[in-house]
């Protein structure tokens, strides 16, 4: 403890000195944490949306992820009731929700246009979608729709601006059932929602399974999406319906989330490099004020080493000084971080929307305690090798030359 | 070889600076006995050697040729590593210029060579209060050397040389910053600190009044005893 006293007062001995390189430090792990944390809310997010929107697993037929289709559901599940019955079984297991992807035409009897639908169980699909899917107008699929009412469907705004459709607008969905031949099926627009990209919010529409597999003639499902309580649980979870279901193909949410996939990449790059930058910044200014105070120190690590002082013992009180500014500088840093986050979220910065989207995103700096720990380690660890290294030619010099130093 | 009643022995010493024709013959074999509880002056004019036969005494370098033996242990074969531990242990240094720690309060200085040698934080204190009460600077030991006068900071450290219980001290010049009342006090205490604790000391010095109490004066005249 004495020894880290005698750090602090060094450091204190020019203070305006160890302030700047402090701030310096300070400025290193802020933009890091502000930085990191940006990059941790975009992983959390685009997860959150990959895992809302495939499920946390994927089951399908073996053939489905790897091969084209000839014919509609050519690679379909049947049985998916009885399917979806087991794997809800497991009391991981939060829902199993059945999907039908399809494409057609659509049209309003004037104009037509290419489709690409989904199939779903509107009782679970929309719980599930939370924030991810935004409704413009009307409202989502009714949960049990009446038999004898006209199937609903909702549009992406792009297309119902192209159909010139609003909710209780008809339509006829054309496509190819799985005998190969064409069918059509009259609907009624429930409700218009984007997802936020404006090549999908051109294509997409969504239909209750039953009108799906009516218009296609089957009672296959394309997938089962299996959400879980934990998104923690999903590699042990895929094992275990592997096991149990050998004869489907299971994948995680991650195998389908190609999008996240890429964007983690490019930001761990784009943030890992200004972690590096910034750390190395750090490393340069600790060693010039260190590097300053050992030169000015000369004459007294001679006195220090004369009375018995080791070398390794004259580098530690320099590397304990580069610890003082590095923690200090690390502290004041995270500091800086948590006010930059919360002024974020008080004045509700918002990010314009990224390449291929059409919808902004709230600025949000998520600020984990394992990227405090982290940040906190780098800026330490970069002032500690700093003052190891300018100190240790001075630790190792004549104890006579050092002493006539002026 | 070894002199069994001296606390340190110098034999046939030579030290150089410089090389091929600019070289300096600093100390041309030196032989020096000084026994336990010595007080012993170096004087010489500027140039003779003292401050080289000074850091050579103290192990703060290493001799071209000849043997040091402290205590009847031949230095030469010693470590860095060794040489600094027995410094720690037995030597104590005062300098002409003080030299005490700028950011370090006097009992802070006082403090430093316990704290290197490992001492317990309660005897450390028990040690440092006492040896500041000793130089007459017990009620002043809050504060730093900038706050003391040149007088006061010659007798921080001289309680940090003695602090560790040495068995020689060695000073350089430490009176030759000091005005001429201030000086004899500095002379006085280290004299009586000297005998009530058996310490040898060596002191490099101009000083007529350090000289005129010294039990023994070695005189340097270019780099050899005269």
């Amino acid at each position: 403890m004495k020894w880290i006293w005698f750090a602090v007062k060094n450091v204190l001995r020019n203070r305006r000195r160890s302030a700047v390189t402090v701030l310096i430090a300070a400025v290193g792990t802020a933009a890091i944490l502000v930085g990191g944390g940006f990059a941790q809310f975009t992983y959390e997010s685009l997860r959150e949306q990959a895992v809302r929107q495939s499920g946390h697993l994927v089951v399908a037929h073996h053939d489905h992820f790897d091969k084209d289709e000839d014919t509609p559901l050519q690679y379909g599940l049947e049985g998916q009731q009885q399917l979806a019955e087991r794997m809800v079984a497991e009391p991981r297991v939060r829902a199993v929700l059945p999907r039908l992807q399809f494409s057609g035409l659509i049209s309003n009897g004037d104009k037509s246009a290419v489709f690409v639908g989904s199939g779903v169980d509107a009782g679970g699909e929309f719980a599930v979608r939370g924030p991810f899917l935004h409704v413009t107008a009307g409202g989502v699929l009714s949960p049990r729709p009446a038999a004898a009412d006209v199937p609903e469907i909702m549009l992406g705004q792009d297309l119902a601006r192209s159909l010139h459709a609003g909710p209780g607008s008809s339509l006829t969905l054309m496509a190819t059932t799985t005998e190969g031949s064409l069918n059509a099926q009259d609907v009624r627009v429930k409700g218009v929602f984007s997802v936020g990209v404006p090549e999908v919010d051109q294509r997409i529409v969504m239909v209750h399974l039953g009108t799906a597999q009516k218009l296609l003639l089957t009672d296959k499902v394309s997938t089962l999406s299996v959400y879980l309580d934990q998104t923690e649980d999903t590699e042990a979870m895929q094992a275990s319906l592997r096991s149990t279901l050998p004869s489907l193909a299971v994948r995680t949410w991650l195998d389908q989330a190609t999008f996240y996939v890429a964007v983690r990449e490019l930001y761990n790059r784009i943030f890992g490099l200004l972690g590096v930058v910034l750390a190395i910044m750090v490393l340069f200014a600790v060693s010039n004020t260190l590097g300053m105070a050992v030169l000015e120190r000369t004459r007294e690590i001679g006195t220090l080493r004369a009375m018995g002082t080791l070398p390794g013992q004259v580098v530690r009180n320099f590397a304990l000084e580069g610890l003082v500014i590095g923690v200090a500088g690390a502290l004041l840093g995270m500091v800086a971080a948590v006010t930059t986050s919360v002024a974020f979220d008080l004045g509700d910065v918002q990010m314009p929307p990224p390449p291929g989207s059409s919808v902004g995103y709230p600025l949000h700096v998520n600020l984990p305690p394992a990227l405090f720990v982290a940040t906190g380690v780098v800026i330490v660890l970069a002032a500690v090798t700093a003052a190891w290294v300018v100190s240790r030619k001075a630790a190792r010099k004549s104890i006579v030359e050092a002493l006539a130093h002026v | 070889m070894t002199a069994p009643t001296s606390l340190l022995h110098l034999h046939r010493v030579a030290k150089s600076y410089g090389q091929g024709e600019t070289a300096v013959q600093a100390l041309r074999g030196v032989d020096l006995d000084v026994a336990a509880g010595d007080f012993v002056a170096l004087t010489g004019p500027s140039g003779s050697g003292k401050s080289t036969l000074l850091n050579l005494c103290g192990l703060l370098d290493r001799p071209d040729g000849g043997r040091i033996l402290l205590d009847g242990e031949d230095t030469g074969t010693l470590s860095g590593r060794d040489l600094a531990l027995l410094r720690r242990d037995k030597l104590g240094f005062v300098f002409q210029g003080f030299n005490l720690v700028p950011v370090l309060t006097a009992r802070e200085n006082v403090e430093y060579p316990l704290l290197l040698a490992g001492v317990a934080p309660r005897e450390r204190a028990a040690r440092t209060g006492e040896m500041l009460a000793r130089v007459g600077l017990g009620d002043q030991s809050g504060r730093r050397p900038d706050q003391l006068s040149g007088g006061q900071r010659q007798r921080v450290a001289i309680a940090r040389a003695l602090v560790t219980g040495p068995r020689l001290v060695l000073a350089d010049e430490p009176t030759a910053n000091l005005d001429g009342g201030t000086a004899t006090q500095v002379i006085d205490l280290m004299h009586e600190l000297g005998r009530n604790d058996g310490v040898t000391f060596i002191v490099a010095t101009h000083d007529a009044r350090m000289t005129s109490r010294c039990d023994r004066v070695v005189a340097l005249t270019d780099g050899a005893m005269s």
